[in-house]
């Protein structure tokens, strides 16, 4: 129990990745508060706390922090994707990116971070798309690298008593990459394709992103900070330039 | 005891962070052979640990094989390897001779693809088993951005980056993962030679005024220590790690995520 005693706070914890965190987390003796827009979700352990939360919304996340009274590790998961580019972006597909993605990480850090004892730890998801470009995920690439520039930032500042990470998940079996595959001429083709980039031969599971965020947690990590931990079967390891494919 | 079972070959096994890799193994269930140039390693005194000892140099090809051959007999397989045996030269280039520059390959890079080449048919064995092998090689912060006066120490850690990209993408599909630590400041022999030494960390008359300018400059305001990085050496070897590979793993308490800082 790696993680007993601490309370956690995860956002986005309805599925995906978050809601592997929330598990892990639980399962690792945490007491674990999450949130989302909407309903409690199905299935979820009772003694997880659920709030019904839009982090875009600022005075919203400053009520709730208040109520929660003290958080040792803060995970800023909640996340959207809109699959276009630059010139095909609405000031719609800004305002939910960049507001989720952005301004949500930020809302949260703002909120929690006063009210965060010395040895918390925040874990913020970014992803390998915020290094290297996604095709046609102009806003969700760019919203990405914001968040791997404020980790860096909040090591940097809160850095004696705050530990802040991220990790950068590759392609994970949710929701959001069967709708990637989805937009391929071929899904089937970009399946089979997509797993000849992996040196593991598969795509992740929540749980192979959650191990990471339990670790990042733990005070087994009390000297990492303002890192980016990539976890994606070795795919970015790898050029894509891949003759094999051709 | 998340290595129960498993089979750990540890170079520099007996030096600073070393040390630190072979008794977290030890504790975590692992069977574990340390391999260093003496018994004592770096450090002065040895205490029996527990790891089974291996007089070996990373770069002596029939060394190293026979190393891999004793850890056949005797185990039959090898579940994780971690390179750790390293060394460092204080010097630019100019200052570097050329005996020095190739006795910096020798142990940093060729030692990782000698041990790790002779170890692959051993852990591909443990692979089949149902669990991915794990390789941990040692880069180093200084690897990406470099420390003054270290010129073929950061070509060494850059070099052994490069090769780490590239074992993961060979050896994946074999299911043995290879990740690489790159430590920053670590509190260490190699860290307090760095301090005392005459070359470019030399602290003359300051050493303790170095050590804490050098302390402050790290936001989370310390050095590391070996045990912290064993924490994420265990954890890559683990079979919770199983899906990390091909990664390079900074571990330096904040100091590379900042810019150069301004003196104010």
């Amino acid at each position: 129990m790696r993680l007993a005693g601490k309370r956690a706070f995860v956002t986005g914890g309805r599925q995906g990745i978050g809601r592997g965190i929330v598990e892990a987390f639980r399962s690792e003796g945490a007491a674990v508060t999450t949130c989302g827009r909407g309903d409690r979700p199905e299935g979820l352990e009772q003694s997880i706390i659920w709030y019904e939360l839009d982090v875009t919304d600022p005075m919203a996340v400053q009520d709730l922090a208040i109520v929660t009274d003290g958080t040792d590790i803060l995970v800023n998961n909640a996340g959207v994707q809109v699959e276009k580019t630059v010139a095909d972006s609405t000031d719609a597909d800004w305002d939910a990116v960049i507001g989720t993605n952005c301004r949500g990480v930020f809302n949260m850090c703002r909120a929690f971070i006063p009210l965060m004892p010395k040895g918390s730890s925040i874990i913020n998801i970014g992803s390998i798309s915020g290094n290297h470009a996604d095709p046609s995920m102009a806003l969700y690439n760019a919203s990405k690298a914001f968040v791997h520039g404020l980790t860096r930032s909040i090591a940097v500042d809160h850095g004696p008593d705050i530990r802040c990470n991220a990790i950068c998940p590759g392609w994970i079996n949710t929701g959001m990459l069967e709708a990637g595959f989805d937009l391929a001429g071929d899904p089937d083709l970009a399946r089979t394709d997509a797993l000849r980039r992996h040196p593991m031969r598969r795509f992740g599971q929540p749980a192979d992103i959650a191990a990471m965020a339990v670790w990042l947690a733990s005070d087994e990590a009390g000297f990492a900070s303002g890192q980016m931990f990539t976890v994606d079967g070795g795919m970015t390891a790898a050029s894509p330039l891949n003759p094999g494919l051709f | 005891m998340k290595l129960e079972g498993k089979t750990a070959f540890v170079t520099g096994g007996r030096g600073g962070i070393g040390r630190a890799i072979v008794a977290r193994f030890l504790a975590e269930g692992a069977t574990v052979y340390a391999a260093d140039l003496t018994p004592e390693g770096s450090l002065a005194a040895h205490d029996d640990d527990g790891s089974r000892f291996v007089q070996m140099n990373v770069a002596d090809e029939p060394a190293v094989m026979a190393a891999m051959e004793r850890v056949q007999a005797e185990a039959g397989k090898l579940d994780i390897l971690v390179n750790a045996a390293g060394i460092e030269i204080e010097k630019t280039i100019e200052e570097t001779t050329l005996d020095e520059w190739n006795r910096s390959f020798a142990v940093n890079c060729t030692g990782t693809f000698l041990t790790s080449k002779y170890a692959l048919p051993l852990m591909r064995a443990a692979a089949k088993s149902g669990t991915s092998a794990s390789i941990i090689n040692f880069g180093s912060y200084d690897g990406f951005i470099a420390d003054p006066g270290l010129a073929a120490y950061c070509a060494t850690k850059g070099a052994v980056h490069a090769l780490t990209r590239a074992m993961a993408c060979d050896h994946g599909p074999e299911g043995i993962r290879v990740n690489a630590i790159c430590p920053g400041y670590i509190d260490t022999p190699m860290l307090q030679s760095f301090f005392d030494g005459d070359g470019s960390g030399g602290g003359g008359q300051n050493i303790e005024q170095l050590q804490q300018a050098v302390r402050d400059v790290h936001p989370m305001r310390t050095y590391g220590t070996p045990q912290d990085i064993a924490n994420l050496v265990n954890w890559l070897a683990s079979d919770e790690a199983r899906y990390a590979s091909g990664q390079l793993w900074v571990l330096d308490g904040g100091l590379s995520a900042q810019v150069q800082q301004m003196r104010l």
